[in-house]
């Protein structure tokens, strides 16, 4: 085994670790949301990031559209399908047991990645944009133009969100309803509009990430799988339903696929991400930002 | 109702079943294998997920740990797989212990359990795939050595017919012999109220470690099952999501936490969906899939109970009406 | 001797409530204990405490001489200490009969003899009737029962009862209470929270009265019903000490 310890091998992993660990905070951040609220993990969340990394994908590549301008009709699109999605699917079973709305969404989650695959063939398809090749130099370091902007965006939304539901009326309604439905209800909130309008959110903060993600990702049927699992990962670093969790452990997850891919040899690269969760699942079960109950 | 009645049930079926081999071509003979293999994987599932209550997505972890232990095995020492099952039954036991006392130990469950375990099997995937030694992304083939009880290997499917057969008998009677348990009252007790459990004097974070053990074992032995059949094992052919998703897919449509919901749930969906893909699989990549996400889907929405769930209530309902007591508790599938 | 049950500075928080604070008492072997006290006053903090489902922040539990205080409770439960929950907390898709079951595989490894246990217990309740039935279909007042039937499978030597007599009638009362003093006079050791006073102050030997988690009163039901900070306690309260 050669470790590479090199100071700007090194430097240059640990910048692009948080770059990417924002880029997971900004796809999980849904996620942890919906589940924050109305304690639903929806499975196919990883394919709501394809269909709107998709969507961005047509938008760039066939409309001509800047990448960036895109998100005025992903982010309001994806709102509107997660809505479409959830009174189709997941609100009938609201009351259900959870093993029904785990398979649900699962069930879902096949549909859209499958119907994908018979739409758009199982190609990879990326388009270039004028900012796919932007780099920033900072000495020995190099930053993706893109990137840095998906990981500021990444801080905008999760400061947004934190604020909408710290500071508004529809936010502090769906606080209520997430601490306590019933309570809520006799306050006179409409208890399933702001699930509907969690879910909405949940699902239009992955319309905010495909347009992001498109000048440096790509879209497939599949490429919801993967980062689907990074999204349960972070949830699961973070604590479930903890927005600021899910900002440091999309950065942990970050900086693990990075400096692992950095020091370690190939191979091992991966499986190094994996034991870092391992490790958290045992000393930080609850989460990185969450006290333990007792 | 006799109390044998649904052992003996159980072995008159798995005996006419063995007569199938007579009316069947090749290619419905394959996918009677594979509705052995996959009602296998189920009822091993529905022990976790069906009687303790826990949701596991997880299962093809262990499914995963048995194929490539034996493909592993074979491929670098020649070792047989009666050993290599050996194995796999350890090292599949140990990852469930391992990760039921992670989860369980500080009482973390529902979805957080759903989470960490389909992390993990997606996780083995891309571990397994960077893995030199086992074959990496394109998995591992198996040396063929014909007949051989040796190598647990047949020449033409009847022998993994008659082998599965006698696995799903297997598993079937051992359920039905659980039921009857403190182990699988006890199950049934985590199930339907922890707190209620655990002032009882149920153990409920050691029934439930128990009760992963017991399932990811059974899931281990059919990943052997189906190593030796198709003398393949691919890092997504026995690991991941989609794998996991099928094992308790046809529990839940069959019926969850029944004895006999893992078979019919295999039965009716193996076939058609070996029958889409041979069909449609080449015009169509995925339809497979997309069936099955069709099936959850709707049966989450308007059959929630499964196939013998649904049996169950009915029976019940029709019961309440023509008879005044109920005296069986042995004669009804669900707990 | 040392008594059955030894509770000294019993404490639980809740942030920044105190729901129960600085508890010490005894229970004797064979005792019937009254614990009373206005709603929220900590009786089902302190019975979640002693059987184990909640960790004391503060203070010790000794049962038989043995500490028990922060272990699980189906150890405790093992210990020969059970509880009935004062929400009703059945296993809703399995039989009365199966419910029984599982707390008296504490004692029996065998289902058959389980089976016969669970049916002996819900004679002496009176559930038989209802036997089969799914407890999820069983009324609240059958739930109450189910609960009683299911700890007494488990055979306490301590039983914690926590408001079985509340919507119950008079003549349903006094069913209870001639259970309750049956199972008494066979050895087994009581202590009851409730709020029907007729139920409490007729089995009590002794009642220890709590306001705002701290004991404000202990004695007999007559020494307690006149005093007057227990008066205090219950003023405005619905619940008549009559
Ligand atoms: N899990 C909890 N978290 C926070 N506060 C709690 C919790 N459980 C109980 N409390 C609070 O502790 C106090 C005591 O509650 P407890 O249920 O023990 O009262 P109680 O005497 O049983 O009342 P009641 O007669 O109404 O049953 C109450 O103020 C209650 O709100
Ligand atoms: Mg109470």
């Amino acid at each position: 085994m050669n470790l590479n310890f090199s100071g700007p091998v090194l430097s240059q992993a640990v910048i692009s670790g948080v770059m990417l660990g924002g880029l997971f905070a900004l796809i999980s951040i849904g996620l942890t949301l919906i589940w924050g609220v109305m304690k639903i993990i929806n499975f196919a969340q990883g394919e709501f990031l394809m269909v709107a990394l998709y969507l961005a994908f047509f938008l760039v590549s066939w409309g001509h559209i800047d990448p960036y301008i895109t998100i005025l009709v992903t982010v309001p699109f994806m709102f509107f399908f997660g809505i479409g999605i959830f009174r189709a699917t997941i609100s009938p079973i609201l009351k259900d047991p959870v093993m029904n709305q785990i398979m649900l969404t699962l069930g879902v989650s096949l549909i859209l990645q499958n119907l994908a695959l018979m739409l758009f063939s199982a190609n990879v398809q990326s388009v270039n944009t004028r900012y796919s090749s932007w780099n920033i130099h900072i000495g020995s370091v190099v930053i993706s133009g893109p990137q840095l902007i998906a990981f500021i965006g990444a801080i905008l939304c999760t400061l947004a969100l934190w604020y909408f539901l710290k500071t508004t009326d529809p936010g502090r309604a769906i606080r209520a309803s997430a601490q306590n439905p019933s309570a809520a209800t006799l306050m006179g909130i409409d208890v399933p509009r702001t699930y509907l309008l969690a879910f909405g959110l949940g699902s239009a903060t992955l319309g905010l990430a495909g347009s992001l993600m498109i000048p440096f990702y790509y879209a497939s049927p599949t490429v919801g799988v993967f980062l689907g699992l990074i999204m349960f990962i972070v949830v699961v670093l973070g604590g479930m339903g903890n927005l600021m969790g899910c900002f440091v452990g999309g950065l942990i997850i970050g900086l693990a696929e990075t400096v692992g891919a950095a020091v370690l040899p190939g191979s091992l690269a991966r499986v190094f991400t994996f034991a870092i969760f391992i490790l958290f699942l045992l000393f930080r079960p609850q989460g990185v930002l969450t006290k333990r109950q007792t | 109702m006799n109390l044998k009645a649904p052992y003996i049930r159980i072995v008159v079926i798995g005996a006419l079943i063995c007569l199938l081999p007579l009316f069947l071509s090749s290619f419905y003979m394959h996918i009677a294998v594979l509705v052995l293999i996959w009602a296998f994987l189920a009822c091993a599932w529905n022990i976790i997920g069906g009687y303790a209550g826990q949701h596991s997505l997880g299962n093809g972890l262990y499914m995963g740990i048995g194929a490539y232990a034996v493909a592993f095995l074979l491929d670098r020492f020649n070792m047989t797989p009666w050993l290599g099952l050996v194995v796999a039954i350890a090292l599949s036991a140990g990852a469930a212990a391992f990760i039921g006392w992670i989860v369980f130990r500080y009482a973390l469950k529902g979805a957080y359990f759903a989470l960490v375990t389909i992390a993990l099997t997606e996780a083995a995937v891309y571990v397994v795939s960077n893995i030199p030694a086992l074959g990496g992304a394109g998995g591992m083939q198996m040396e063929y050595h014909g007949n051989s009880l040796y190598y647990m290997q047949f020449a033409g499917q009847n022998g993994y017919f008659f082998m599965g057969v006698l696995l799903v008998v297997f598993i079937l009677l051992l359920t039905q012999w659980y039921r009857r348990k403190r182990f699988f009252y006890q199950l049934i007790a985590v199930r339907e109220n922890e707190d209620a459990a655990e002032a009882l004097g149920v153990d409920t974070v050691k029934a439930k470690i128990k009760a992963n053990v017991m399932s990811g074992v059974l899931c281990a032995v059919g990943g052997v099952f189906y190593a030796q059949y198709f003398l393949y094992v691919g890092p997504r052919s026995v690991f991941g999501e989609v794998v996991s998703v099928q094992i308790l897919i046809y529990a839940i449509v069959g019926g969850l936490g029944t004895t006999w919901g893992p078979v019919v749930g295999a039965v009716l969906l193996v076939p058609l969906s070996e029958i889409t893909r041979a069909q449609l699989g080449n015009s169509y990549p995925g339809s497979q899939l997309l069936l099955y996400g069709g099936v959850m889907v709707l049966t989450m929405l308007f059959m929630p109970f499964g196939i013998m769930g649904l049996a169950e209530r009915l029976h019940q309902r029709w019961q309440h009406r023509s008879t005044t007591q109920v005296v069986d508790s042995q004669g009804g599938e669900a707990s | 001797m040392t008594a059955l049950l030894e509770v000294h500075g019993l404490t639980r928080r809740f942030g920044g409530l105190v729901a129960v604070n600085d508890l010490t008492f005894e229970v004797n072997e064979g005792e019937m204990i009254g614990l009373i006290g206005p709603n929220g006053s900590g009786k089902t903090t302190t019975f979640s405490m002693l059987s184990g489902a909640l960790k004391p922040s503060a203070g010790t539990i000794a049962f038989n001489g043995e500490r028990i205080e922060g272990i699980k409770a189906n150890r405790v439960c093992r210990k020969g200490l059970a509880r009935t929950f004062q929400v009703v907390q059945p296993f809703p898709d399995i039989t009365a009969t199966e419910n029984v079951m599982i707390g008296a595989f504490v004692n029996v490894g065998g289902a058959r003899q389980a089976e016969a246990t669970a049916r002996e217990m819900l004679e002496r309740v009176g559930l038989t009737p209802k036997a089969d039935t799914l407890a999820k279909e069983l009324t609240l007042l059958q739930l109450k029962r189910l609960e009683i039937a299911k700890a007494l499978a488990t055979e306490p030597k301590l039983l914690l009862l926590d408001e079985v007599a509340a919507g119950l009638t008079s003549t349903e009362v006094d069913v209870m209470l001639r259970l309750v003093r049956q199972l008494n006079s066979e050895g087994i050791t009581f202590i009851i929270v409730e709020h029907v006073m007729r139920f409490v102050m007729n089995l009590s030997h002794r009642c220890i009265v709590i306001d705002f988690g701290s004991q404000i009163a202990e004695g007999t039901p007559e020494e307690v019903l006149n005093n007057p900070a227990v008066h205090a306690a219950y003023l405005g309260e619905e619940a008549s000490l009559a």
